[in-house]
């Protein structure tokens, strides 16, 4: 292409009206000048002239980078009582739909294990172990449904259920029988930190996603964030600010470069010339370690980990309001 | 006239006392208004002090569901339906509301609890799926998130199918050239918004066993079928072979050699986390799903040698029961709504499946 086609293209892209929007950052507007490959150079190299011509104006907000760095939920969630009615009748259901068990291909006739097999389905008449006393094929196996406080479709009761049978087989076919077999329940899903509510503790909530939250100097609670610094991304500018803030004594995964959300603060008229401030959130997953103000530069004094209505009585009611749509409802 | 709105109030206490509020409402009064003087005294509903409030209405209901009621202990101890139906003298009349499918395809559509083609379920609510919902969902949406400032326009993209260029008379009406490259259309990938996040919509257990048909002995079919029941909960459907292969002696419609199991959603949702928490781990010095694993269109597949399949727990429990030989290998393939494998990948890849070697779309 000669050079004659390319000064030409230079001062058409000057003469034309331009299609930039004042409301759009300098980056973006540097993608929408951008047209094609060929003519991208001069066309943003006409507008970032034009936007950066004026140094005198000051700028009316500071940009900040905030981390909502979050522990997501361990366990499972707490069943509804409808889930737990639902979940039992269909499996009751599912007991009287099935074919029979079939005993002889299991169990050999005449070995501990067949004996134990007998004790059993005499006692619970079913072969599955946590639907209580029911026999699906029974005369009155219609009568299927549990009846008030019936404490048999509670987890902790099928739970208790099966580790309780499975014991009882160990016991029964084992061949030292001086020794009591222990099987190990699985850990309870309300920990010491929740019946403490240390709300410093990774433990507490499991079944729930907890966020941090910093408490500055002054006293007011808020997600870490600070200014972001010349020649930094907001990436790089959250990660800088977590460090800063929390220490590096934790494992933590930052989710894509885009920030999730953000919140704009407006100081009153009355300090005019001070700018205000618009913090953009960045998604934050923790892996290990623990949240460590000790050695922290900005400015802090305390930490909690909170779920999301928690946070409700330590943000302020703006602020809330602004990020409470980015946080996870579990 | 009835002149009981605030504002007249307003004005006759204004007009009684000389205060301060004299002082504000004179020239308020005396300025021209857009409005007409007489809608000032007209009456509103609002204006009134409403006789019946909306909560009103609602306190017809029951304000707890009928779950926390409390029922006296003496109503539920008397409850007893066995002593009740054996009281009672004759059977009871017929259900009428008892809705019969007039047609098979309803029967399919609507299975009654009655139809052999019901199937029970669900029993619980998978850790997967939540774990799902709860954290992967969101943290891919954000991954995938893509600013477009306001104001951008995509630029326009050549059509996906190409027109012939009518250099010759015999291009009228002939159908449109595909793509260059290969003549297949890949599926269109939309950005990745809170309605379309990538997520498992199916998994697929594949076996084809070999010796089905070279032995001669059914067995094999059968303890394959068994074995990938046992690991699926789901009901295995078998295959004919085909096409003729002489030197294994299969011919085509005449040897069943093949067993699929396919899993959706609490089913799918407990094979995966199986998969993912005990059996993947135990498999030594695997690497992981090969990186260029995929059909281009959002499903990965992988397969499993026999000693790994016999790791799942359903069948370590009584692995006597099966013939060790006969336990088959088989190949997974996990069908994502993704559009892409790179989409399937870093669903995948979060819900606990690694990948390793030469990442490939």
């Amino acid at each position: 292409m000669s050079s004659g086609s390319n000064g030409a293209r230079r001062v058409a892209s000057l003469l034309r009206p331009s299609i930039i929007d004042s409301s759009v950052c300098r980056s973006c507007q540097e993608t929408l000048g951008r047209r094609s490959y060929a003519s991208a150079a001069p066309a943003t190299e006409a507008t970032s002239a034009s936007t950066s011509a004026d140094p005198a104006v000051k700028p009316a907000y500071t940009i900040n980078a905030g981390v909502v760095l979050s522990r997501p939920p361990q366990i499972t969630r707490e069943l509804e009582p409808f889930e737990k009615a639902f979940f039992f009748y269909q499996k009751r259901l599912n007991e009287r739909l099935a074919l029979p068990f079939t005993k002889y291909f299991y169990f050999k006739r005449g070995t501990p294990a067949d004996e134990d097999w007998k004790k059993k389905i005499q006692e619970r008449r079913t072969a599955a172990r946590d639907i209580g006393k029911y026999n699906a094929y029974d005369s009155d196996a219609w009568n299927d449904e549990l009846l008030l406080g019936a404490p048999e479709s509670e987890p902790e009761h099928q739970l208790e259920a099966l580790v309780r049978d499975a014991e009882s087989t160990a016991n029964a076919t084992s061949q030292d029988t001086s020794k009591k077999e222990e099987i190990p329940r699985p850990f309870p899903r309300i920990t010491e930190a929740d019946k403490k509510n240390d709300q410093k503790s990774l433990d507490r909530l499991l079944s729930r996603t907890l966020y941090l939250l910093v408490q500055s100097k002054e006293g007011h609670w808020k997600f870490p964030s600070s200014p972001v610094e010349s020649g930094e991304t907001l990436r790089t500018a959250a990660e800088r600010t977590l460090a800063q803030s929390a220490g590096v004594n934790m494992n933590t995964w930052m989710v894509g470069f885009h920030p999730v959300g953000w919140h704009s603060y407006n100081p009153p008229k009355k300090s005019a010339d001070t700018p205000g401030s618009k913090v953009f959130f960045l998604k934050s997953r923790m892996m290990a370690g623990q949240a460590d103000l000790s050695l922290n530069t900005q400015n802090l004094k305390d930490f909690k980990w909170l779920a999301k209505e928690e946070l409700a009585q330590y943000l302020n009611t703006q602020y809330y309001s602004n990020i409470k749509n980015m946080l996870a409802d579990r | 006239m009835t002149t009981n709105s605030p504002y007249h109030i307003f004005r006759k206490m204004a007009a009684r006392e000389p205060s301060r509020y004299l002082t504000r409402a004179l020239p308020r009064a005396s300025a021209p208004s857009i409005r007409p003087q007489g809608f000032l005294a007209r009456r509103n509903v609002s204006d009134e002090a409403p006789a019946r409030r909306l909560s009103d209405h609602f306190t017809d209901l029951e304000s707890a569901s009928s779950l926390s009621t409390a029922v006296p202990e003496s109503v539920a101890k008397s409850f007893d339906p066995l002593a009740r139906a054996a009281a009672r003298k004759g059977q009871l009349p017929r259900g009428r509301t008892t809705v019969v499918p007039s047609t098979l395809t309803n029967l399919r559509r609507h299975p009654t609890p009655s139809s052999r083609l019901f199937v029970p379920g669900p029993f619980s609510a998978p850790r997967a799926e939540q774990t799902f919902e709860s954290t992967v969902a969101s943290d891919i949406m954000t991954l995938c998130y893509v600013h477009t400032p306001p104001g951008f326009k995509p630029p326009p993209k050549a059509p996906r199918l190409r027109e012939w260029d009518d250099s010759s008379p015999y291009h009228i009406n002939r159908v449109l050239r595909g793509p260059r490259g290969g003549d297949v259309l890949r599926l269109l990938r939309k950005p990745i918004k809170f309605n379309n996040i990538p997520e498992v919509e199916r998994i697929t257990i594949h076996s084809y066993v070999k010796n089905a048909a070279a032995e001669r002995n059914s067995s094999w079919l059968h303890v394959a079928g068994i074995a990938i029941q046992a690991i699926s909960n789901v009901r295995v459907e078998t295959f004919k072979s085909k096409s003729n292969v002489a030197t294994w002696g299969i011919a085509s419609g005449r040897d069943s050699v093949a067993v699929k199991a396919e899993l959706k959603g609490e089913n799918m949702y407990h094979f995966l986390s199986k998969l993912v928490d005990v059996v993947l781990p135990r498999i030594k010095d695997w690497e992981g799903v090969k990186g260029s694993s995929g059909d281009s269109s959002g499903n990965i597949t992988f397969g499993l040698v026999p000693e790994n399949v016999a790791l799942f727990p359903e069948l370590e429990v009584n692995y006597d029961m099966y013939p060790p030989k006969m336990i088959p290998g088989c190949h997974i393939t996990l069908h994502t709504t993704a559009k892409t494998d790179k989409d399937a990948r870093l669903l995948l890849s979060a819900m606990g499946i690694p990948f390793y070697g030469k990442i490939v779309n």
